[in-house]
């Protein structure tokens, strides 16, 4: 009994001996995990990973405490990140490569955005010509004349709340409570699918317009999904929002140095790495997100739904955490499902 | 009875380790009820003030209809009637428990979607123009009572069955003596009595029902499960999570006595075949009408999901590169050989001191074990948490280190979640054996180890195997409790199927989830006699 005691202690410390670092990570893209050997191949650090769903990590990290052995906590939405550091998981990061480097709207002093993603509108150009819309904003789709014509997912969704807290951010709850309502009723119909299915009912003509991430676009248009989600892609143009004003709504993904990390020093390192133009190129031309840093240019894919749009530089993206359950609380009584 | 003195010793003995065992199975019960007494009603008003218990109550009422439907229909053409391909869905139709309802809805989604394979399909095939508007829209709250309905038939399928073999033929011959028609024999005679079975089978599928997250969360439906979720997820009010919980493992439980009761009944219908089941000969269009039922069950349970997998493995074999195979199916084996050793273990263990101890206190905490197998995987997986938590600030000792994110916790997890499964069916094995047997046994000067590894284990022996597939079928399917409980880069078929999934590469996770299958299909192969055993 004491040798089997012994083998457990020793099997669940063993990984203090080695120079390394642990993560744990939202984002589930196998590219992701490719970029962490090319880090252990530079550094000789290697990175151990456990993905998962943000609240459940971020109750184990906290249960954990000290002997949580967790070094950095990446996670796919501005909100989550503001929801880890209230609750007092990260500590600063002082670095000043790292604050040249990120715009100071998208980190804080204990997260820093490492992509970003853009959730734009799509339509058909067949129905829809492009003088109707040009300069269309979040704000204009609440207009009665896009009645039934509008796709989106459903209220649950992170992504939506991000945008609407940014709605609230900007507007007010007021005018936001008074746009909900509105805006709903131009649903096409009862939210359902994920963002790719809202592009694919404007491609298939039942829906105007769709709202979702540009990378959904991007995956398909890449031909990961099949030849014929690729055809069904050429039907349908992006369009990014309000260019007359503050910009298309941004939300990032970001990591953040947890509070009782055992390897401090190499965590640093990692962000560094990460916001290197090598790793962001590596990122971007994966997942087909948008490069944090403005040496990089995103896919060539990305590239080809619009460069150069205005993005909402003047939010705040921690003020979505802010927003969010609100946004959420909203969009409910409006009866957005 | 008099026993001599070592028997108080081991009494003491069996009655801490029970104690202690059924005590810890019901840890995660408590932790709900601790952590659900206060409300946040602000919550609750903005969910849309019980939307999502309509919603619940809706995939409830059409599942229990159509599993009922198909369980109960096929199982009632497969025992009395003789038609082309009989024997084969006899045995094919339980190929069903191997799909997870959340896998099913993946291939539900990917082939009705618009430009999806339903699509490809038909524009490639018969040259359809305009495959979208053929193809059906289908509802988010059908797509989820479809996955429902098509996964979980299997258990109403089986236990009817096993009830209409064990009807008197009598009931029969006197139906057609009274001139009933085959309908009216169907619904006035083998109906009635097989009831019980049937209520069993449906108090099964409401609970896998009222538990599923995967299916309803994937599709998007608010529903009790989802809405736990959301109240953490988007609120970070755990304590509504709690409650919710509570209320649906409530809800469970009426199901779960339900199912007693109807247990209780069917012991008194299961009488002796005395004449022996003739299957009648259709023929003609009546036989084609019987072979199109069952084939259509057969092919859209788990045909279509199948071969989905296949065809998207097949067609993009890029997706293996990024697979450890090796390491996948050796983690998932080592997973169900540990678990399946301590859960059986410990089950056999508290039976038999419940057995021999006969005390009402530990039957009753021994029963309140089923909630693991009622409250959803995530707040399993937080109890769990909380509890080693708890106990090491105690204690002042690092349980932390040793039980969260190691395979230890893991073991733990699905201790809490399967241990109900064994525990129920050893328990249902012992109701067979007589207490005047061991009280011989006693007499005879055998201890309770030898009673027990002497007199009972050769009797339940075969069945055990039984159990040990049934827990490995749920622990390869498992998700929730693996992804939050798991050690850092380790992963099993299910988590690489979500993580794919949530990639929005339904392309990808078609490989761990073809292998997962696989492996379920394999384990209900090896122990189809098993399935059909109560027939002899």
């Amino acid at each position: 009994m004491p040798q089997l005691v012994f083998l457990i202690i020793l099997l669940s410390f063993q990984n203090i001996f080695t120079k390394e670092i642990n993560l744990f990570t939202t984002r589930h893209y196998d590219s992701d995990l490719q970029l962490y050997e090319d880090f252990t191949k530079e550094t000789g650090i290697k990175v151990n990973v456990i993905s998962g769903k943000s609240k459940p990590l971020e109750k184990r990290i906290i249960e954990e405490g000290k002997s949580c052995i967790g070094d950095l906590f990446f996670l796919a939405d501005a909100g989550r990140l503001v929801s880890a550091e209230k609750k007092g998981l990260f500590i600063k990061i002082k670095s000043q490569s790292i604050e040249q480097k990120v715009p100071e709207n998208f980190r804080s002093p204990y997260w820093v955005g490492i992509t970003k993603r853009a959730r734009i509108i799509y339509y058909n150009p067949k129905e829809t010509k492009l003088d109707e819309i040009k300069n269309l904003s979040y704000e204009d789709l609440s207009s009665i004349k896009f009645k039934n014509s509008i796709a989106i997912r459903q209220s649950n969704n992170v992504y939506n709340q991000s945008l609407v807290a940014s709605l609230i951010e900007n507007n007010g709850i007021d005018f936001t409570k008074q746009w909900l309502k509105k805006f709903v009723k131009n649903f096409s119909r009862n939210p359902t699918g994920n963002d790719r299915a809202q592009i694919l009912s404007v491609a298939a003509g039942e829906s105007k317009f769709a709202i979702a991430n540009t990378y959904y676009y991007a995956l398909m248009a890449s031909g990961k999904k099949g030849e014929d989600q690729k055809k069904a892609s050429k039907k349908v143009k992006p369009l990014f929002p309000n260019q007359l004003d503050r910009g298309t709504h941004m939300n990032i993904s970001g990591i953040g140095i947890l509070k009782h990390s055992p390897n401090k020093a190499n965590t640093k390192k990692f962000i560094e790495f990460l916001l290197t133009p090598k790793a962001q190129k590596h990122i971007v031309n994966n997942t087909y997100e948008y490069p944090m840093i403005e040496t990089v240019t995103p896919s060539k894919l990305i590239q080809k739904m619009g460069n150069n749009f205005k993005q909402d530089n003047s939010s705040k993206v921690s003020t979505y955490g802010k927003w969010q359950k609100e946004a959420f609380k909203l969009m409910r009584k409006a009866g957005w499902n | 009875m008099k026993y001599p003195n070592h028997f108080l010793d081991t009494n003491k003995t069996l009655y801490a380790f029970v104690f202690v065992i059924a005590i810890f199975s019901i840890i995660p019960l408590f932790s709900i009820i601790i952590n659900s007494t206060t409300l946040n009603y602000s919550y609750i008003e903005s969910s849309g003030l019980f939307e999502f218990f309509k919603n619940s109550l809706i995939i409830l009422f059409w599942v229990i209809i159509l599993t009922s439907f198909f369980g109960v229909f096929s199982a009632y053409l497969i025992t009395f009637y003789n038609f082309p391909g009989v024997s084969f869905f006899r045995y094919a139709l339980i190929l069903s428990f191997a799909i997870p309802p959340y896998i099913f809805g993946y291939s539900l989604s990917a082939f009705f979607e618009n430009y999806g394979i339903g699509y490809s399909f038909f524009t490639n095939f018969f040259k359809l123009d305009d495959a979208n508007s053929f193809l059906p829209n289908l509802t988010p709250i059908t797509n989820c009572i479809l996955s429902l309905s098509f996964t979980l038939y299997g258990y109403i399928y089986l236990l009817s069955k096993t009830s209409f073999l064990n009807q008197s033929g009598n009931l029969v011959d006197l139906g057609k003596s009274l001139g009933f028609n085959s309908f009216k024999k169907f619904t006035n005679i083998i109906i009635p009595s097989a009831r019980p079975a049937i209520f069993i089978g449906i108090s099964l599928v409401s609970m896998e029902t009222l538990a599923d997250f995967g299916t309803v969360s994937y599709f998007g439906v608010s529903t009790f499960t989802t809405e736990i979720y959301n109240s953490w997820f988007i609120f970070d009010d755990l304590k509504t999570s709690n409650f919710l919980s509570l209320f649906l493992l409530i809800f469970v439980l009426i199901f779960f006595i339900i199912e007693k009761i109807s247990r209780k009944n069917s012991k008194f219908h299961k009488l002796k075949n005395d004449s022996k089941n003739k299957r009648l000969q259709l023929n003609g269009f009546s036989a084609l009408a019987a072979f199109l039922f069952c084939f259509s069950l057969f092919f859209i349970s788990f045909i279509f999901p199948f071969s989905q997998m296949i065809f998207w493995s097949y067609k993009f074999p890029e997706y293996y590169k990024n697979l450890n195979l090796i390491r996948l199916n050796l983690n998932t084996f080592t997973l169900i050989l540990f678990t399946s050793f301590f859960i059986i273990i410990f089950s056999f263990i508290v039976n038999f001191g419940n057995r021999a101890l006969k005390s009402k206190f530990l039957n009753l905490i021994s029963t309140l074990s089923i909630s693991g197998y009622a409250i959803p995987g995530i707040i399993i997986s937080v109890s769990i948490i909380s509890f080693i938590s708890l106990m090491s600030n105690l204690f002042d000792v690092n349980l932390k280190s040793i039980f969260i994110g190691t395979f230890y916790g893991l073991i733990i997890g699905y201790f809490f979640r399967f241990y109900s499964i064994s525990y129920n069916s050893i328990k249902s094995d012992y109701l067979k054996i007589n207490y005047s047997i061991d009280e011989s046994a006693y007499l005879l000067g055998f201890n309770k180890f030898k009673t027990f590894s002497e007199i009972h284990w050769p009797i339940m022996k075969k069945n055990t195997f039984f159990i040990f597939v049934l827990i490995s079928i749920e622990i390869t399917k498992e998700l929730p409790i693996t992804l939050i409980l798991r050690p850092f880069n380790f992963d099993t078929f299910s988590t690489k199927a979500y993580h794919f999934a949530s990639q929005d590469l339904i392309e990808a996770a078609s490989i761990p989830s073809m292998f997962l299958i696989f492996w379920a299909s394999i384990l209900i192969l090896i122990s189809f006699k098993s399935f059909f055993d109560d027939e002899k």
